[in-house]
């Protein structure tokens, strides 16, 4: 490779940018930006344009398609279009037995699979009259927790990457592996779990498992600091976040937003601690939710994202207060083979990592329920960026769409 | 047990029902009072407490609830639809939450570990299934009738244009209602029903 290569012809005269990069004088540039000022007053033309967002942009988590009419960079109308991985949970709800439907409830959230088994095992349980043993109750509250400190580090993290910022989204993958290694321990699978069965859990938490639990504990608690000097304490990215996206009080309820968002609009509400459900009762944590005292206002992307970070600490300790109080005796109840519940229906909610799931059963006394039907907090998440999502600019859409932290499997179930 | 006949299907049975829900109770005296001969018929308690009103009285009763300062009820959380072909009918299902009023210690200890909730419902006939819609009391309720349509064919009606939201423009019926065919083909890729159904 001869000195004068691709580098030279760059910076010699006569090379790609002739004159140098800034243009050489500084005269004749400025007489030809006041021409150009001059055009753009006269004659050019705008106009309003329409186009996809979606649904393969890798802002959209999944496979979200936006349509998006814009001003310039300013976004003036905007429809989310979803159902492009609709599965027919509700309608393979109706056609199996309650045993055979678990595994695809982990489908609608593939991010917070242990939290949906839970719903599911819940309502179905109410639905039969099922009593769950204690220590069953104390395994799937841990499962649940770990998986929710998973799937918020995950959106944390992924949020960065919306944002441009990469390098926070490897260090959290580093905790995330290993915590699915966790959960692959305990049941085979690494986002799928079927864990948590109808009357309990699958398998007990050996004494090696809640070791390498703790450890994992440990680490994430080591972690988090650094995760917030890159993300939470960066200068740019609350210029980023701060002031974008406000959804108020108002907007959030009428809309059904639930879960971090909610939280972040200063709606101090939390399934588990405010209906409480399993044993969520025994625990002592704190539920945070509006301003975070760092920046912004209440109800912005930067409120969202500290709400979720804020509750990783919070799962620590509810993770740490079962561990301690984790009773002895047997994990799974003696169910029939085929389970009848009697005639009746349930209501059932829970709080996932993306808000609240929800489910309403109805069951004619067979093995298969005669109604199914779920609650997605994705659903009522998502849509709430038609009313949002107009006026923003382009990039701060992406910011909106990032700090809901939807997943498209829910939204489409 | 010689009641007449009616088209109503038979009362689930109620093994559980100790004492009436307080909040459904609550809603129940409200519309009592503000709108008399709203609710049809009601359940007050057990696992799964409700009231029944007329389609054409529903958005009045939603509105009343939503608006009592004691109920709250601020969010939409969930609206489904069920077919009953037995009776030639089809329900919408409204499940209410208050996010502005925390229950009481006392409601949470209660031995049915219900949610606070009210549960509005509506019965409409099933070869004409329309129901006015709330999403202009709950702006999230857009997207919930939107499902429902798409998935059970009910017709929401004072609201703007409903698409399927779900399922493509052209798929063919409503795949929930209990007579749906599985089609043998959709744009020439056969459809190969699970076994068993």
């Amino acid at each position: 490779m001869s000195p004068g290569g691709v580098r030279g012809a760059a910076q010699g005269p006569g090379g790609l940018v002739p004159g140098g990069l800034y243009g050489g004088g500084g005269e004749p540039a400025a007489v030809e930006f006041h021409e150009r000022q001059e055009l753009v007053g006269r004659d050019l033309r705008t106009e309003e344009m329409v186009f996809n967002m979606g649904p393969q942009h890798p802002a959209t988590h999944g496979v979200l398609r936006v349509v998006i009419r814009t001003d310039g960079e300013v976004v003036r109308a905007l429809q989310p279009h979803v159902g492009n991985i609709h599965r027919c949970c509700e309608k393979i709800g109706e056609s199996v037995p309650y045993y055979q439907w678990l595994p695809y409830v982990d489908r609608m959230d593939y991010l917070g699979a242990m939290c949906n088994e839970h719903l599911a095992c819940m309502a179905i349980e109410r639905l039969a009259g099922i009593e769950v043993p204690e220590r069953a109750e104390y395994c799937r509250v841990i499962v649940a927790e770990v998986q929710r400190i998973l799937s918020h580090i995950f959106a944390v993290g992924v949020y960065g990457l919306d944002l441009g910022a990469f390098t926070p989204f490897l260090h959290q993958f580093r905790e995330r592996e290993r915590g699915l290694d966790l959960l692959d321990h305990l049941s085979g699978g690494r986002l799928l779990y079927h864990y948590v069965r109808i009357g309990g859990v699958k398998r007990d938490l050996s004494p090696e498992w809640l070791d390498e639990l703790r450890a994992f504990l440990d680490a994430v608690e080591r972690r988090l600091p650094e995760y917030n000097t890159l993300l939470l304490h960066n200068r740019i990215f609350q210029d980023r976040t701060a002031g974008v996206g406000v959804i108020d009080r108002d907007t959030a309820l009428r809309w059904g937003v639930t879960g971090p968002s909610l939280r972040a609009a200063d709606v101090d509400w939390d399934c588990r601690r405010d209906v409480p459900y399993s044993v969520y009762d025994r625990f002592d944590f704190e539920v945070p939710h509006g301003h975070s005292g760092i920046a912004g206002v209440v109800g912005d992307c930067f409120q969202r994202h500290w709400v979720r970070v804020r509750e990783v600490e919070e799962s620590l300790k509810i993770v740490r207060q079962a561990l301690a109080g984790l009773p002895e005796g047997p994990v799974l109840a003696n169910l029939p083979a085929s389970l009848r519940p009697p005639e009746g229906e349930v209501y059932v909610r829970a709080e996932n990592p993306r808000g609240e799931l929800a489910a309403y059963m109805v069951s004619r006394g067979k093995d298969t329920a005669y109604r199914i039907r779920c609650r997605g907090p994705s659903f009522s998440n998502i849509a709430v960026i038609t009313e949002v999502g107009e006026g923003t600019l382009i990039a701060d859409l992406v910011a909106l769409i990032g700090s809901l932290d939807i997943v498209l499997g829910e939204v489409d179930r | 047990m010689s009641e007449p006949k009616d088209k109503t299907p038979p009362a689930p049975p109620r093994p559980d029902v100790g004492e009436p829900d307080p909040v459904t109770a609550r809603a129940l005296a409200l519309l009592e009072r503000r709108a008399p001969g709203a609710v049809l018929a009601h359940e007050p308690g057990g696992r799964h407490p409700w009231l029944r009103v007329g389609a054409d009285r529903l958005r009045e009763a939603a509105r009343l609830l939503r608006d009592d300062p004691d109920l709250a009820l601020d969010c939409c959380h969930l609206i489904s639809g069920v077919d009953w072909p037995e009776t030639g009918e089809m329900e919408v299902l409204y499940h209410l939450v208050s996010y502005a009023r925390r229950p009481d210690a006392a409601y949470r200890r209660r031995p049915l570990k219900n949610d606070p909730f009210v549960c509005l419902r509506v019965r409409v006939p099933r070869d004409a299934p329309e129901v006015p819609t709330v999403m202009d009391l709950w702006t999230g309720a857009d997207w919930h009738e939107r499902e429902t349509y798409d998935l059970l064919g009910i017709r929401f009606t004072g609201r703007k244009e409903l698409h399927r939201i779900l399922l493509p423009e052209d798929w063919p019926g409503h795949p929930l209602r209990k007579d749906w065919e599985y089609p043998a083909d959709y744009h020439g890729v056969p459809i190969i029903p699970p076994e068993g159904l």
